[in-house]
């Protein structure tokens, strides 16, 4: 998602302006703060030991300073900055959500907001029918009635080949093709590993998958768990009516809680479930219509009450 | 352009259908329009429009010219449109002139009006300074900083924008005794003549995706789409151009649905961008 631009008035100016100042108030406490750097800051190193000076810094006059915007990290000897508008950098076992662009023998390649395409191979995804053997050339032939080019699908990071290309895996039911939804891009800091990336918001009967490369996807909620094979009976009547369409009572929450995450991450907010939640529940209660989420108004009211509850937090801890 | 899995494509034009777009949208809502003029300092107008994450500049530089002979009465204008690779790597090298020479072509019919300049939105007759000696020439340069749909429209607002920040300077004439002398002219860097722009039509596309149309089309619903129409209003509500794209045909009634809608979908957006100018200008101040 890029820069929303919005002409706000002069009242609201003043708003968001002391809501900006009290959450940079709260932020210069934080330890985050004193190691993040814009470029030209100097990085405070102790010069007797010789220190590694890696990427996004440079010498200059003696001191070490920052070329990038990012958080200083030390390893050791090393010294480098992580900058923050980067592309994403997998970790092992991060959940993550891709859109397929190519289909190769015996691999799907996947758009992941990673310096390289990720690779998904056949053998590291459960077949449709759920039987564990090994691949064959007829399964190499029907990749394509598994996922197609464009389709948007989600899975796990499994490892680094030699090379640095990067494996995926897709080992359960959980796992696979995303239909009914949309997907949004934020940058992928905004997003923090966590315990829990599937998110099944019930009351809205909503599908978000918050993936770790910054890619999310909104969709109506699909039941994944072995029942599809009990209710078989069930499935033709139900396929039939959910290849319609969307319902719209769900597409209107699936849209709000778009928007949601849009907002967020335009103004900068880390995205959680329960940060998307509050900003959903946020905007019923004012009676906020599903497009002017995005309006001047309500991006005001969204920061004032990110102030509002770092202020408790701070309050609650002292 | 990003491609759309099968299961997305269903969902958007779901939502078209049902008049609740993947933004929250309906069908004939535009995205939040933002200004900023005189962002080209050289320039004598420019104007930043940005509908969502479409974004473009518009610039006016005024030259002094010569009237063409056809027609001594009136001056010149012409437009062209870029297509920066920073908005689609396709737009690199020689992939964005098709885009762009199509986008000049429909501005200029919907802003121009015919070849002898009659019926154009910008009042033509008022560039001439002397009839038949000199006159201004408008070149009105656009560019597309960032792609995310609409394109034609936001550069017609844009062009909008600038042309009401474009300030042409006040030029004394001094004719010469015989007619074939070349007359002096004086041009004064104090006094300015600010343009009229409320004759300048907006032009609204809309996009038919399924059965239904739907105006300020995101790119992602205009790889749904199957054509468009783009209709040029003006403050009265009347016609001055009309274009189509894509290659599926149309009903005229359809058209002429289209064209309805289009007139009452321009009142609110020229209402909300003459708005959006005053209050650029108001700050550029």
């Amino acid at each position: 998602m890029r820069d929303l631009h919005l002409s706000l008035n002069q009242t609201q100016r003043v708003r968001l302006q002391a809501a900006l100042d009290q959450l940079e108030s709260y932020a210069a406490s934080t330890a985050a703060a004193a190691a993040s750097v814009t470029v030209a800051d100097s990085i405070p190193v102790n010069h007797e030991d010789n220190i590694l000076k890696g990427h996004g810094t440079s010498d200059l006059d003696g001191q070490v300073v920052a070329t990038l915007c990012g958080v200083v990290e030390r390893v050791n000897k090393l010294v480098y900055v992580r900058a923050l508008r980067s592309r994403y950098k997998p970790e092992v076992g991060d959940i993550i959500v891709g859109r397929v662009i190519e289909i190769a023998p015996k691999r799907w390649r996947l758009e992941i907001n990673f310096s390289q395409d990720a690779v998904l191979m056949l053998s590291s995804m459960n077949l449709p029918d759920g039987i564990q053997r090994r691949r064959t050339a007829v399964d190499e032939l029907n990749m394509r009635s598994i996922f197609v080019e464009n389709d948007v699908i989600c899975a796990e990071v499994r490892g680094f080949q030699h090379d640095g290309s990067l494996q995926l895996q897709a080992r359960s039911q959980k796992y696979g093709k995303l239909e009914k939804g949309q997907l949004l891009t934020v940058p992928p800091y905004l997003v923090k590993r966590r315990k829990q990336h599937f998110h099944h918001l019930d009351q809205y009967n909503v599908d978000l998958i918050v993936g770790c490369n910054g890619f999310v996807w909104v969709g109506e909620h699909v039941e994944t768990s072995e029942k599809e094979s009990t209710l078989l009976s069930d499935k033709p009547s139900g396929k039939q009516e959910t290849d319609n369409s969307v319902p719209l009572e769900t597409r209107r929450h699936i849209c709000r809680i778009a928007n949601a995450v849009r907002l967020l991450s335009v103004i900068g907010l880390t995205l959680t479930v329960e940060s998307v939640t509050e900003t959903v529940e946020a905007s019923l209660r004012s009676n906020i219509e599903i497009n002017e989420m995005l309006g001047s108004e309500f991006y005001v009211q969204t920061v004032e009450r990110e102030a509002q509850r770092r202020a408790s937090m701070v309050r609650k801890r002292s | 352009m990003v491609g759309l899995s099968e299961g997305e494509k269903q969902f958007l034009r779901g939502g078209i259908e049902q008049d609740l777009r993947s933004d929250g949208r309906t069908r004939h809502q535009f995205r939040s329009v933002y200004v900023e003029t005189g962002v080209i300092p050289q320039a004598n107008g420019s104007a930043r429009v940005r509908l969502g994450a479409t974004e473009v500049i518009a610039s006016i530089k005024a030259e002094l010219g010569k009237p063409s002979l056809l027609h001594p009465d009136k001056g010149k204008v012409s437009i062209f449109v870029d297509c920066s690779p920073t908005a689609a790597a396709i737009y690199g090298g020689k992939g964005g002139e098709e885009l762009s020479m199509e986008l000049s072509v429909a501005l200029e019919r919907c802003l121009l009006g015919g070849k002898s300049g009659a019926g154009a939105a910008i009042d033509l007759s008022s560039l001439v300074l002397v009839e038949g000696k000199v006159c201004w020439d408008l070149y009105i340069d656009a560019l597309v900083v960032s792609s995310d749909g609409n394109l034609l429209d936001s550069l017609a607002a844009a062009i909008k924008a600038a042309l009401s920040n474009t300030g042409l300077p006040k030029v004394n004439v001094v004719l010469g005794a015989s007619p074939e002398e070349q007359p002096e002219v004086d041009v004064s860097d104090e006094e300015f003549l600010q343009f009229d722009t409320s004759t300048v039509p907006a032009i609204i596309t809309l996009t038919k995706v399924g059965k239904h149309y739907i105006v300020d089309a995101t790119s992602e619903e205009e790889s749904q789409m199957n054509s468009a129409v783009s209709v040029s209003v003006n403050r009265n509500g009347q016609i001055c151009g009309l274009t189509k794209r894509g290659g599926a045909g149309l009903d005229p009634s359809v058209i002429l649905d289209m064209v309805s809608v289009a007139k009452h979908v321009s009142q609110q957006f020229t209402s909300d961008l003459d708005s959006e100018i005053a209050a650029a200008e108001a700050s550029d101040e």
